[in-house]
Protein backbone atom coordinates (compact mmCIF):
# COMPACT_ATOMS: atom_id res chain seq x y z
CA UNK A 1 0.00 0.00 0.00
CA UNK A 2 1.33 3.36 -1.10
CA UNK A 3 2.16 5.86 1.86
CA UNK A 4 0.17 9.23 3.09
CA UNK A 5 2.32 12.52 1.90
CA UNK A 6 0.38 15.13 4.69
CA UNK A 7 1.90 18.24 4.73
CA UNK A 8 1.66 20.48 8.02
CA UNK A 9 1.15 24.01 7.32
CA UNK A 10 -0.10 27.29 9.16
CA UNK A 11 0.91 30.58 6.84
CA UNK A 12 1.43 31.74 10.12
CA UNK A 13 4.98 31.38 11.79
CA UNK A 14 5.47 29.88 15.73
CA UNK A 15 2.37 28.49 15.75
CA UNK A 16 3.74 25.25 16.18
CA UNK A 17 4.12 23.51 13.04
CA UNK A 18 7.67 21.77 13.95
CA UNK A 19 5.84 20.79 16.53
CA UNK A 20 3.09 19.09 15.55
CA UNK A 21 5.16 17.44 13.03
CA UNK A 22 7.78 16.00 15.17
CA UNK A 23 5.06 14.66 17.30
CA UNK A 24 2.77 13.49 15.13
CA UNK A 25 5.83 12.07 13.77
CA UNK A 26 7.07 10.42 16.58
CA UNK A 27 3.26 9.31 17.56
CA UNK A 28 2.71 7.65 14.01
CA UNK A 29 5.81 5.62 14.82
CA UNK A 30 4.81 4.77 17.90
CA UNK A 31 1.73 2.98 16.18
CA UNK A 32 3.83 1.01 14.39
CA UNK A 33 4.20 2.98 11.08
CA UNK A 34 7.00 3.12 9.11
CA UNK A 35 7.22 7.48 9.18
CA UNK A 36 9.63 10.36 7.34
CA UNK A 37 9.39 13.39 8.70
CA UNK A 38 10.96 15.99 6.18
CA UNK A 39 12.09 19.73 7.07
CA UNK A 40 11.54 21.80 4.18
CA UNK A 41 11.81 25.14 5.87
CA UNK A 42 15.33 25.53 3.51
CA UNK A 43 17.80 27.82 5.55
CA UNK A 44 15.89 27.79 8.93
CA UNK A 45 15.73 24.98 10.09
CA UNK A 46 14.45 23.80 13.06
CA UNK A 47 12.37 20.37 13.12
CA UNK A 48 16.13 18.71 13.72
CA UNK A 49 16.68 20.26 16.79
CA UNK A 50 13.09 19.63 17.99
CA UNK A 51 13.88 15.81 17.21
CA UNK A 52 17.24 16.47 18.69
CA UNK A 53 19.02 14.92 16.31
CA UNK A 54 20.94 17.92 15.27
CA UNK A 55 24.15 16.57 15.56
CA UNK A 56 23.64 13.97 13.64
CA UNK A 57 23.44 15.80 10.00
CA UNK A 58 25.30 14.75 7.45
CA UNK A 59 23.61 15.13 4.23
CA UNK A 60 20.55 17.42 3.71
CA UNK A 61 17.43 17.29 1.73
CA UNK A 62 19.28 19.66 -0.99
CA UNK A 63 22.26 17.07 -1.25
CA UNK A 64 19.71 14.77 -1.94
CA UNK A 65 18.07 16.48 -4.57
CA UNK A 66 21.00 17.98 -6.21
CA UNK A 67 22.30 14.21 -6.47
CA UNK A 68 24.74 15.01 -3.92
CA UNK A 69 24.13 11.77 -1.85
CA UNK A 70 21.60 8.73 -1.79
CA UNK A 71 17.82 9.46 0.08
CA UNK A 72 18.86 6.60 2.46
CA UNK A 73 22.48 8.74 3.38
CA UNK A 74 20.36 11.66 4.31
CA UNK A 75 17.57 9.75 6.48
CA UNK A 76 18.79 9.98 10.20
CA UNK A 77 16.69 7.24 12.21
CA UNK A 78 14.84 9.11 15.50
CA UNK A 79 16.85 8.68 18.39
CA UNK A 80 14.62 6.14 20.24
CA UNK A 81 15.19 3.71 17.37
CA UNK A 82 11.77 4.17 15.99
CA UNK A 83 10.55 2.93 12.50
CA UNK A 84 10.99 7.14 12.23
CA UNK A 85 13.59 9.42 9.67
CA UNK A 86 14.38 12.87 9.33
CA UNK A 87 15.09 14.33 6.13
CA UNK A 88 16.96 17.56 7.49
CA UNK A 89 16.62 20.81 5.65
CA UNK A 90 19.97 22.68 4.39
CA UNK A 91 20.52 25.74 6.19
CA UNK A 92 23.10 27.37 4.06
CA UNK A 93 20.46 27.57 1.32
CA UNK A 94 17.42 29.14 0.19
CA UNK A 95 13.79 28.04 -0.52
CA UNK A 96 14.30 28.57 -4.29
CA UNK A 97 17.45 25.28 -4.02
CA UNK A 98 14.16 23.12 -4.76
CA UNK A 99 11.61 22.47 -6.99
CA UNK A 100 7.89 21.49 -6.24
CA UNK A 101 8.18 18.82 -8.88
CA UNK A 102 11.73 17.94 -7.06
CA UNK A 103 9.96 17.58 -3.98
CA UNK A 104 7.02 15.89 -5.51
CA UNK A 105 8.97 12.72 -6.97
CA UNK A 106 11.20 12.24 -3.65
CA UNK A 107 7.97 11.95 -1.52
CA UNK A 108 6.16 9.62 -4.60
CA UNK A 109 9.46 7.33 -4.21
CA UNK A 110 9.10 7.49 -0.16
CA UNK A 111 5.49 6.75 -0.44
CA UNK A 112 6.49 3.14 -1.72
CA UNK A 113 8.45 2.50 1.68
CA UNK A 114 7.23 4.42 3.95
CA UNK A 115 3.23 4.59 5.87
CA UNK A 116 3.63 8.06 6.37
CA UNK A 117 5.40 10.99 4.84
CA UNK A 118 4.99 14.29 6.94
CA UNK A 119 6.64 17.49 5.13
CA UNK A 120 6.72 20.35 7.55
CA UNK A 121 6.28 23.42 5.65
CA UNK A 122 7.66 26.55 6.45
CA UNK A 123 5.57 29.62 7.40
CA UNK A 124 4.62 32.19 4.82
CA UNK A 125 3.03 31.56 1.26
CA UNK A 126 6.01 31.76 -1.03
CA UNK A 127 8.38 29.39 -3.00
CA UNK A 128 8.73 27.26 0.19
CA UNK A 129 5.22 26.63 0.50
CA UNK A 130 4.57 26.00 -3.06
CA UNK A 131 7.88 23.69 -2.56
CA UNK A 132 5.40 21.79 0.78
CA UNK A 133 2.43 21.55 -0.85
CA UNK A 134 2.90 20.46 -4.30
CA UNK A 135 4.41 16.80 -3.28
CA UNK A 136 1.33 16.40 -0.29
CA UNK A 137 -1.89 14.14 -1.00
CA UNK A 138 -3.46 15.70 2.47
CA UNK A 139 -3.28 18.72 4.54
CA UNK A 140 -3.12 19.59 7.98
CA UNK A 141 -3.48 23.24 9.32
CA UNK A 142 -1.75 24.08 12.52
CA UNK A 143 -3.03 27.29 14.25
CA UNK A 144 -3.62 29.31 17.80
CA UNK A 145 -6.85 30.42 18.74
CA UNK A 146 -5.65 33.92 17.73
CA UNK A 147 -6.95 36.38 15.14
CA UNK A 148 -3.61 36.43 13.07
CA UNK A 149 -3.63 33.31 13.02
CA UNK A 150 -6.62 32.49 12.16
CA UNK A 151 -6.73 35.20 9.31
CA UNK A 152 -3.30 33.16 7.50
CA UNK A 153 -5.34 29.49 8.27
CA UNK A 154 -7.82 30.73 6.38
CA UNK A 155 -5.64 32.34 3.83
CA UNK A 156 -3.62 29.13 3.55
CA UNK A 157 -7.05 27.02 2.94
CA UNK A 158 -8.04 28.80 0.19
CA UNK A 159 -4.86 28.21 -1.21
CA UNK A 160 -4.52 25.01 -0.67
CA UNK A 161 -8.45 24.46 -2.16
CA UNK A 162 -7.27 26.31 -5.12
CA UNK A 163 -4.14 24.13 -5.94
CA UNK A 164 -6.59 20.98 -5.23
CA UNK A 165 -5.67 20.00 -1.83
CA UNK A 166 -9.06 19.87 -0.43
CA UNK A 167 -10.84 19.35 2.52
CA UNK A 168 -7.77 19.86 5.21
CA UNK A 169 -8.24 19.32 8.79
CA UNK A 170 -7.11 21.59 11.39
CA UNK A 171 -5.24 21.19 14.31
CA UNK A 172 -6.09 23.99 16.95
CA UNK A 173 -2.88 24.48 19.28
CA UNK A 174 -2.11 26.28 22.67
CA UNK A 175 -5.80 26.36 23.26
CA UNK A 176 -5.96 27.47 26.85
CA UNK A 177 -9.50 25.86 28.41
CA UNK A 178 -9.75 28.30 31.15
CA UNK A 179 -9.32 31.51 28.78
CA UNK A 180 -11.97 30.17 26.85
CA UNK A 181 -13.88 29.40 29.76
CA UNK A 182 -13.61 33.18 30.35
CA UNK A 183 -14.38 34.20 26.85
CA UNK A 184 -10.21 36.04 26.44
CA UNK A 185 -10.09 32.93 24.26
CA UNK A 186 -11.72 31.42 20.80
CA UNK A 187 -12.52 28.46 21.76
CA UNK A 188 -13.60 25.38 19.13
CA UNK A 189 -16.79 26.57 18.13
CA UNK A 190 -15.33 30.11 16.96
CA UNK A 191 -12.21 28.92 15.31
CA UNK A 192 -14.39 26.03 13.23
CA UNK A 193 -17.38 28.33 12.16
CA UNK A 194 -14.72 31.06 10.97
CA UNK A 195 -12.51 28.08 9.03
CA UNK A 196 -15.32 25.80 8.52
CA UNK A 197 -12.90 22.82 8.55
CA UNK A 198 -12.99 19.41 10.21
CA UNK A 199 -11.02 19.91 13.43
CA UNK A 200 -8.63 17.19 14.13
CA UNK A 201 -7.38 18.27 17.24
CA UNK A 202 -7.16 20.44 19.73
CA UNK A 203 -3.97 20.66 21.63
CA UNK A 204 -3.84 22.55 25.01
CA UNK A 205 -1.30 25.11 26.08
CA UNK A 206 1.49 22.80 28.17
CA UNK A 207 4.69 24.04 29.82
CA UNK A 208 6.01 20.82 29.23
CA UNK A 209 5.83 20.78 25.44
CA UNK A 210 8.46 23.77 25.62
CA UNK A 211 10.60 21.52 28.03
CA UNK A 212 10.53 18.81 25.43
CA UNK A 213 11.46 20.78 22.49
CA UNK A 214 14.27 21.96 24.58
CA UNK A 215 14.99 18.22 25.42
CA UNK A 216 14.90 17.16 21.82
CA UNK A 217 12.18 14.60 22.81
CA UNK A 218 8.70 15.40 21.23
CA UNK A 219 6.41 15.53 24.00
CA UNK A 220 4.46 12.26 22.95
CA UNK A 221 7.21 10.67 24.52
CA UNK A 222 6.19 12.64 28.15
CA UNK A 223 3.86 10.86 29.96
CA UNK A 224 2.75 13.33 32.21
CA UNK A 225 2.26 15.92 29.09
CA UNK A 226 -1.38 17.09 28.28
CA UNK A 227 -0.19 18.53 25.22
CA UNK A 228 1.40 15.07 24.13
CA UNK A 229 -1.19 13.37 25.34
CA UNK A 230 -3.61 15.34 22.61
CA UNK A 231 -1.07 14.44 19.74
CA UNK A 232 -1.00 11.09 20.28
CA UNK A 233 -5.09 11.47 19.78
CA UNK A 234 -4.50 13.34 16.62
CA UNK A 235 -1.69 10.46 15.47
CA UNK A 236 -4.84 8.02 15.66
CA UNK A 237 -7.21 10.20 14.18
CA UNK A 238 -4.65 10.34 11.25
CA UNK A 239 -4.89 6.91 11.49
CA UNK A 240 -8.69 6.47 10.73
CA UNK A 241 -9.35 5.69 14.60
CA UNK A 242 -12.24 6.92 15.98
CA UNK A 243 -11.12 9.06 18.74
CA UNK A 244 -13.89 11.85 20.19
CA UNK A 245 -12.32 15.38 20.78
CA UNK A 246 -11.98 15.86 24.37
CA UNK A 247 -8.66 17.49 24.89
CA UNK A 248 -10.11 20.48 26.62
CA UNK A 249 -10.80 20.02 30.66
CA UNK A 250 -14.29 18.63 31.09
CA UNK A 251 -16.81 21.53 31.83
CA UNK A 252 -20.35 22.51 31.73
CA UNK A 253 -21.73 22.01 27.75
CA UNK A 254 -19.00 19.51 26.75
CA UNK A 255 -21.32 16.65 26.08
CA UNK A 256 -23.30 18.90 24.18
CA UNK A 257 -20.22 19.97 22.09
CA UNK A 258 -19.33 16.46 21.54
CA UNK A 259 -22.95 15.92 20.75
CA UNK A 260 -22.18 18.56 17.72
CA UNK A 261 -19.15 16.81 16.89
CA UNK A 262 -20.74 13.56 16.01
CA UNK A 263 -23.70 15.43 14.27
CA UNK A 264 -21.34 17.70 12.62
CA UNK A 265 -21.91 16.49 8.79
CA UNK A 266 -25.60 18.08 9.32
CA UNK A 267 -24.67 21.30 9.62
CA UNK A 268 -25.78 24.17 7.39
CA UNK A 269 -22.10 25.27 6.71
CA UNK A 270 -20.00 21.97 6.61
CA UNK A 271 -20.55 21.80 3.11
CA UNK A 272 -18.70 25.09 2.17
CA UNK B 1 -47.38 20.50 -21.07
CA UNK B 2 -45.50 16.90 -21.55
CA UNK B 3 -44.78 17.04 -25.69
CA UNK B 4 -41.38 16.85 -26.75
CA UNK B 5 -40.60 18.08 -30.08
CA UNK B 6 -36.89 17.26 -31.49
CA UNK B 7 -35.92 18.62 -34.56
CA UNK B 8 -32.85 16.41 -35.87
CA UNK B 9 -31.86 15.70 -39.31
CA UNK B 10 -33.60 11.63 -38.92
CA UNK B 11 -37.36 13.40 -38.45
CA UNK B 12 -38.84 12.90 -41.20
CA UNK B 13 -41.38 14.94 -41.23
CA UNK B 14 -39.30 17.99 -41.55
CA UNK B 15 -38.79 19.66 -44.83
CA UNK B 16 -36.03 21.70 -44.66
CA UNK B 17 -33.28 18.84 -43.36
CA UNK B 18 -29.76 20.39 -42.36
CA UNK B 19 -27.32 20.61 -44.35
CA UNK B 20 -25.09 18.13 -42.67
CA UNK B 21 -26.86 14.86 -42.34
CA UNK B 22 -23.67 12.84 -40.93
CA UNK B 23 -23.66 14.26 -38.01
CA UNK B 24 -24.90 11.75 -34.86
CA UNK B 25 -26.88 14.32 -33.20
CA UNK B 26 -28.37 17.27 -34.07
CA UNK B 27 -26.83 20.84 -33.86
CA UNK B 28 -29.94 21.87 -32.05
CA UNK B 29 -32.83 19.95 -29.89
CA UNK B 30 -36.31 21.89 -29.10
CA UNK B 31 -38.10 20.66 -25.97
CA UNK B 32 -40.66 21.66 -23.73
CA UNK B 33 -39.91 22.77 -20.47
CA UNK B 34 -43.43 23.20 -18.80
CA UNK B 35 -45.27 26.20 -20.50
CA UNK B 36 -41.38 27.18 -21.80
CA UNK B 37 -39.59 25.69 -24.69
CA UNK B 38 -36.24 24.95 -24.10
CA UNK B 39 -33.47 25.27 -27.73
CA UNK B 40 -30.52 22.62 -26.65
CA UNK B 41 -27.23 23.95 -28.48
CA UNK B 42 -25.13 21.10 -29.29
CA UNK B 43 -22.22 22.09 -27.31
CA UNK B 44 -19.69 20.83 -29.42
CA UNK B 45 -20.61 22.06 -33.16
CA UNK B 46 -18.85 24.32 -34.36
CA UNK B 47 -21.02 27.35 -33.56
CA UNK B 48 -21.37 28.47 -37.47
CA UNK B 49 -23.65 24.81 -38.09
CA UNK B 50 -25.38 25.87 -34.81
CA UNK B 51 -26.43 29.15 -36.15
CA UNK B 52 -27.23 28.15 -39.80
CA UNK B 53 -29.30 24.84 -37.92
CA UNK B 54 -31.34 27.55 -36.09
CA UNK B 55 -32.26 29.66 -38.85
CA UNK B 56 -33.79 26.81 -40.42
CA UNK B 57 -35.72 25.39 -37.53
CA UNK B 58 -37.32 28.77 -37.05
CA UNK B 59 -38.01 29.55 -40.31
CA UNK B 60 -42.05 29.15 -39.95
CA UNK B 61 -42.29 27.73 -36.31
CA UNK B 62 -43.76 30.96 -35.07
CA UNK B 63 -47.08 29.53 -34.09
CA UNK B 64 -45.67 26.58 -32.23
CA UNK B 65 -43.82 28.53 -29.73
CA UNK B 66 -45.50 31.70 -28.87
CA UNK B 67 -47.26 30.49 -26.24
CA UNK B 68 -44.53 30.36 -23.91
CA UNK B 69 -40.90 31.93 -23.14
CA UNK B 70 -37.89 30.72 -24.74
CA UNK B 71 -34.99 29.36 -23.14
CA UNK B 72 -31.42 28.54 -25.07
CA UNK B 73 -29.33 26.23 -23.30
CA UNK B 74 -25.61 25.99 -24.78
CA UNK B 75 -24.47 23.30 -22.18
CA UNK B 76 -20.76 23.50 -21.73
CA UNK B 77 -20.31 25.78 -24.24
CA UNK B 78 -19.95 29.69 -23.04
CA UNK B 79 -21.05 32.76 -25.25
CA UNK B 80 -19.52 35.67 -25.88
CA UNK B 81 -21.28 38.76 -25.71
CA UNK B 82 -21.31 39.16 -29.69
CA UNK B 83 -22.53 35.33 -30.09
CA UNK B 84 -24.91 35.48 -27.68
CA UNK B 85 -26.24 38.98 -29.92
CA UNK B 86 -26.15 36.49 -32.65
CA UNK B 87 -28.20 33.98 -31.61
CA UNK B 88 -30.66 36.52 -30.18
CA UNK B 89 -30.66 38.00 -33.98
CA UNK B 90 -31.59 34.58 -35.73
CA UNK B 91 -34.41 34.35 -32.98
CA UNK B 92 -35.76 38.05 -33.63
CA UNK B 93 -35.84 38.20 -37.43
CA UNK B 94 -36.47 34.55 -38.06
CA UNK B 95 -39.60 33.84 -35.35
CA UNK B 96 -40.34 37.45 -33.75
CA UNK B 97 -39.86 35.55 -30.60
CA UNK B 98 -37.50 37.11 -27.82
CA UNK B 99 -35.43 35.01 -25.80
CA UNK B 100 -36.59 34.81 -22.19
CA UNK B 101 -33.01 33.38 -21.02
CA UNK B 102 -29.66 31.36 -21.44
CA UNK B 103 -28.46 28.63 -19.68
CA UNK B 104 -25.13 27.37 -19.70
CA UNK B 105 -24.37 23.69 -17.42
CA UNK B 106 -22.21 23.90 -14.59
CA UNK B 107 -18.80 23.16 -16.35
CA UNK B 108 -15.86 25.39 -15.48
CA UNK B 109 -16.23 27.76 -18.33
CA UNK B 110 -19.39 28.48 -17.98
CA UNK B 111 -19.68 31.09 -15.28
CA UNK B 112 -23.04 32.69 -15.86
CA UNK B 113 -26.71 32.84 -15.96
CA UNK B 114 -28.34 34.84 -18.21
CA UNK B 115 -31.84 36.09 -17.76
CA UNK B 116 -33.10 38.55 -20.03
CA UNK B 117 -36.54 39.84 -19.04
CA UNK B 118 -38.53 38.39 -21.76
CA UNK B 119 -42.30 38.66 -22.96
CA UNK B 120 -43.80 36.66 -19.61
CA UNK B 121 -41.36 38.23 -17.08
CA UNK B 122 -42.21 42.00 -18.08
CA UNK B 123 -45.93 41.58 -17.12
CA UNK B 124 -44.56 41.10 -13.65
CA UNK B 125 -44.48 44.68 -12.03
CA UNK B 126 -41.92 43.05 -9.81
CA UNK B 127 -37.87 43.14 -10.39
CA UNK B 128 -36.51 40.02 -11.98
CA UNK B 129 -35.45 37.03 -10.05
CA UNK B 130 -33.02 35.06 -11.09
CA UNK B 131 -35.07 31.77 -11.52
CA UNK B 132 -31.82 29.55 -12.67
CA UNK B 133 -30.20 26.91 -10.68
CA UNK B 134 -27.30 27.98 -9.43
CA UNK B 135 -24.07 28.06 -11.55
CA UNK B 136 -21.22 26.55 -10.38
CA UNK B 137 -18.18 28.90 -10.84
CA UNK B 138 -14.23 27.98 -10.09
CA UNK B 139 -12.23 30.64 -7.89
CA UNK B 140 -10.43 32.89 -9.75
CA UNK B 141 -6.88 33.43 -9.06
CA UNK B 142 -6.77 35.88 -6.16
CA UNK B 143 -5.95 39.79 -7.23
CA UNK B 144 -3.67 40.93 -4.26
CA UNK B 145 -5.14 43.37 -2.47
CA UNK B 146 -2.73 46.29 -3.04
CA UNK B 147 -3.00 45.93 -6.49
CA UNK B 148 -6.08 47.73 -7.12
CA UNK B 149 -8.24 50.56 -5.37
CA UNK B 150 -12.32 50.76 -5.25
CA UNK B 151 -11.86 53.31 -7.97
CA UNK B 152 -9.64 51.11 -10.50
CA UNK B 153 -12.56 48.43 -9.83
CA UNK B 154 -15.17 50.84 -10.62
CA UNK B 155 -13.68 51.28 -13.53
CA UNK B 156 -13.16 48.07 -14.65
CA UNK B 157 -15.96 46.84 -13.91
CA UNK B 158 -18.24 49.57 -16.28
CA UNK B 159 -15.55 48.34 -18.72
CA UNK B 160 -16.55 44.84 -18.70
CA UNK B 161 -20.23 45.86 -19.39
CA UNK B 162 -20.90 44.55 -22.45
CA UNK B 163 -23.48 47.00 -23.65
CA UNK B 164 -21.92 49.91 -21.73
CA UNK B 165 -25.09 49.58 -19.42
CA UNK B 166 -25.93 48.12 -16.20
CA UNK B 167 -26.85 44.44 -16.74
CA UNK B 168 -29.10 43.75 -13.45
CA UNK B 169 -30.17 40.48 -14.55
CA UNK B 170 -26.75 38.72 -14.68
CA UNK B 171 -26.10 36.84 -11.13
CA UNK B 172 -23.56 34.70 -10.31
CA UNK B 173 -23.79 32.18 -7.73
CA UNK B 174 -20.51 31.29 -5.58
CA UNK B 175 -20.76 28.42 -3.60
CA UNK B 176 -18.80 28.28 -0.54
CA UNK B 177 -16.46 30.02 1.89
CA UNK B 178 -14.85 32.92 0.27
CA UNK B 179 -11.39 32.78 2.13
CA UNK B 180 -8.89 35.73 3.26
CA UNK B 181 -6.92 36.91 0.07
CA UNK B 182 -9.70 35.58 -2.46
CA UNK B 183 -11.41 38.41 -4.45
CA UNK B 184 -14.98 37.41 -6.49
CA UNK B 185 -16.25 40.45 -8.32
CA UNK B 186 -18.97 39.87 -11.26
CA UNK B 187 -20.76 41.78 -12.97
CA UNK B 188 -24.00 41.37 -12.06
CA UNK B 189 -25.81 40.20 -8.37
CA UNK B 190 -23.48 38.31 -6.33
CA UNK B 191 -24.68 35.39 -4.55
CA UNK B 192 -22.17 33.64 -2.31
CA UNK B 193 -23.48 30.37 -0.58
CA UNK B 194 -21.20 30.61 2.36
CA UNK B 195 -19.34 32.43 4.65
CA UNK B 196 -17.27 35.89 3.20
CA UNK B 197 -13.85 35.89 5.58
CA UNK B 198 -12.04 38.80 6.66
CA UNK B 199 -9.66 39.34 4.28
CA UNK B 200 -11.41 38.88 1.13
CA UNK B 201 -13.10 41.00 -1.22
CA UNK B 202 -16.43 41.02 -2.76
CA UNK B 203 -17.36 42.86 -5.84
CA UNK B 204 -20.14 43.38 -7.85
CA UNK B 205 -21.98 45.48 -10.01
CA UNK B 206 -25.43 45.09 -8.47
CA UNK B 207 -26.29 43.50 -4.88
CA UNK B 208 -24.77 41.27 -3.04
CA UNK B 209 -26.47 38.56 -1.41
CA UNK B 210 -23.82 36.66 1.34
CA UNK B 211 -26.13 33.37 2.80
CA UNK B 212 -23.68 33.26 5.72
CA UNK B 213 -21.48 35.81 7.51
CA UNK B 214 -20.36 39.08 5.66
CA UNK B 215 -16.64 40.08 7.48
CA UNK B 216 -14.87 40.69 4.51
CA UNK B 217 -15.19 43.77 2.54
CA UNK B 218 -18.08 44.12 -0.18
CA UNK B 219 -18.78 46.51 -2.45
CA UNK B 220 -22.16 46.59 -3.82
CA UNK B 221 -22.66 49.00 -7.13
CA UNK B 222 -19.37 48.99 -7.83
CA UNK B 223 -19.62 50.75 -11.09
CA UNK B 224 -21.11 53.94 -9.09
CA UNK B 225 -24.69 52.77 -8.62
CA UNK B 226 -25.78 53.82 -5.02
CA UNK B 227 -29.04 52.00 -5.31
CA UNK B 228 -27.02 48.47 -4.61
CA UNK B 229 -27.47 47.15 -1.73
CA UNK B 230 -25.70 44.22 0.79
CA UNK B 231 -27.69 41.66 2.22
CA UNK B 232 -26.28 39.40 4.22
CA UNK B 233 -27.17 36.47 6.95
CA UNK B 234 -25.14 38.42 9.30
CA UNK B 235 -23.32 41.67 8.65
CA UNK B 236 -19.77 41.22 10.91
CA UNK B 237 -17.34 43.25 8.49
CA UNK B 238 -16.02 46.46 9.40
CA UNK B 239 -15.99 48.66 6.60
CA UNK B 240 -18.79 48.65 3.60
CA UNK B 241 -18.62 50.15 0.09
CA UNK B 242 -21.95 50.76 -1.85
CA UNK B 243 -21.57 52.80 -4.93
CA UNK B 244 -18.89 55.96 -4.18
CA UNK B 245 -20.33 55.85 -0.46
CA UNK B 246 -17.49 53.72 2.47
CA UNK B 247 -18.51 53.67 5.71
CA UNK B 248 -16.70 52.05 9.29
CA UNK B 249 -18.70 49.70 11.33
CA UNK B 250 -19.96 52.42 14.21
CA UNK B 251 -18.14 49.76 17.16
CA UNK B 252 -15.59 47.53 17.31
CA UNK B 253 -14.53 45.56 20.99
CA UNK B 254 -12.19 43.00 21.76
CA UNK B 255 -12.68 39.32 20.90
CA UNK B 256 -14.22 38.60 24.31
CA UNK B 257 -16.74 41.93 23.57
CA UNK B 258 -17.69 40.50 20.36
CA UNK B 259 -18.34 36.87 22.00
CA UNK B 260 -20.27 38.41 24.46
CA UNK B 261 -22.50 40.60 22.00
CA UNK B 262 -22.69 37.23 20.23
CA UNK B 263 -24.33 34.87 22.57
CA UNK B 264 -26.75 38.01 23.86
CA UNK B 265 -27.88 38.40 20.36
CA UNK B 266 -28.26 36.04 17.35
CA UNK B 267 -26.86 37.05 14.00
CA UNK B 268 -29.61 38.29 12.13
CA UNK B 269 -29.92 38.95 8.50
CA UNK B 270 -29.31 42.54 7.69
CA UNK B 271 -29.25 44.99 4.93
CA UNK B 272 -26.66 47.68 4.24
CA UNK B 273 -28.18 50.38 1.83
CA UNK B 274 -27.53 54.17 1.43
CA UNK B 275 -29.80 56.49 2.72
CA UNK B 276 -28.97 60.14 1.77
CA UNK B 277 -25.85 59.75 0.70
CA UNK B 278 -24.84 57.70 3.79
CA UNK B 279 -24.58 53.49 4.42
CA UNK B 280 -26.94 52.34 6.89
CA UNK B 281 -27.79 49.11 8.18
CA UNK B 282 -31.37 47.56 9.10
CA UNK B 283 -32.39 44.05 10.07
CA UNK B 284 -33.22 43.03 6.65
CA UNK B 285 -36.89 42.62 6.01
CA UNK B 286 -37.14 42.11 1.74
CA UNK B 287 -34.65 43.71 -0.78
CA UNK B 288 -37.37 46.18 -1.40
CA UNK B 289 -38.87 46.93 1.61
CA UNK B 290 -38.93 50.73 2.70
CA UNK B 291 -36.03 51.48 4.80
CA UNK B 292 -35.70 54.02 6.80
CA UNK B 293 -33.22 55.10 9.00
CA UNK B 294 -31.07 52.03 10.24
CA UNK B 295 -27.72 51.63 12.14
CA UNK B 296 -25.99 54.67 10.06
CA UNK B 297 -22.04 53.33 9.59
CA UNK B 298 -19.30 56.37 9.88
CA UNK B 299 -18.06 57.42 6.53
Amino acid sequence: MKGRTIVITSGKGGVGKTTATANLGSALAMRGHRVVVIDTDIGLRNLDVIMGLENRIVYDLVNVIEGRCRLRQAMIQDKNRLELYLIPAAQTRDKDSITPEQLKALCAELENEFDFILIDCPAGIEQGFKNAVAAAGEAIIVTTPEVSSIRDADRVIGLLEATGLHRPKLIINRISAEMVKRGDMMGQEDVESLLAVEVIGLVPADERTVAAANRGIPAVHDGRSTAGAAFTRIAARIDGEEVPLKELDARPGVFNRLRDMVGIKGRAYSHA
Amino acid sequence: MGWVVVIAESSPAEAESPPKADKQQPAVLIKGRGTEVAFNLDENAPLEDVARELDSQLAGQTTLFSKGGISVNTGNRHLAADEEEEIRRIFREKSGLKIARFISATGASAERVHDDVGPLVSQDARPSVVEEPPVHRTRKNPTPLSEFSSADLARALSGMSPQGQRTRDRALVVRGTIRSGETVQHLGDLVVLGDVNPGSEVLADGDIVVMGSLKGLPHAGASGDNKAAVIALEIACPRVRIGGAEANAPVSGSVAAKRRKQASTAAQPAIAYIRQGKIHVSPFAGRFARYTKGVPYEG
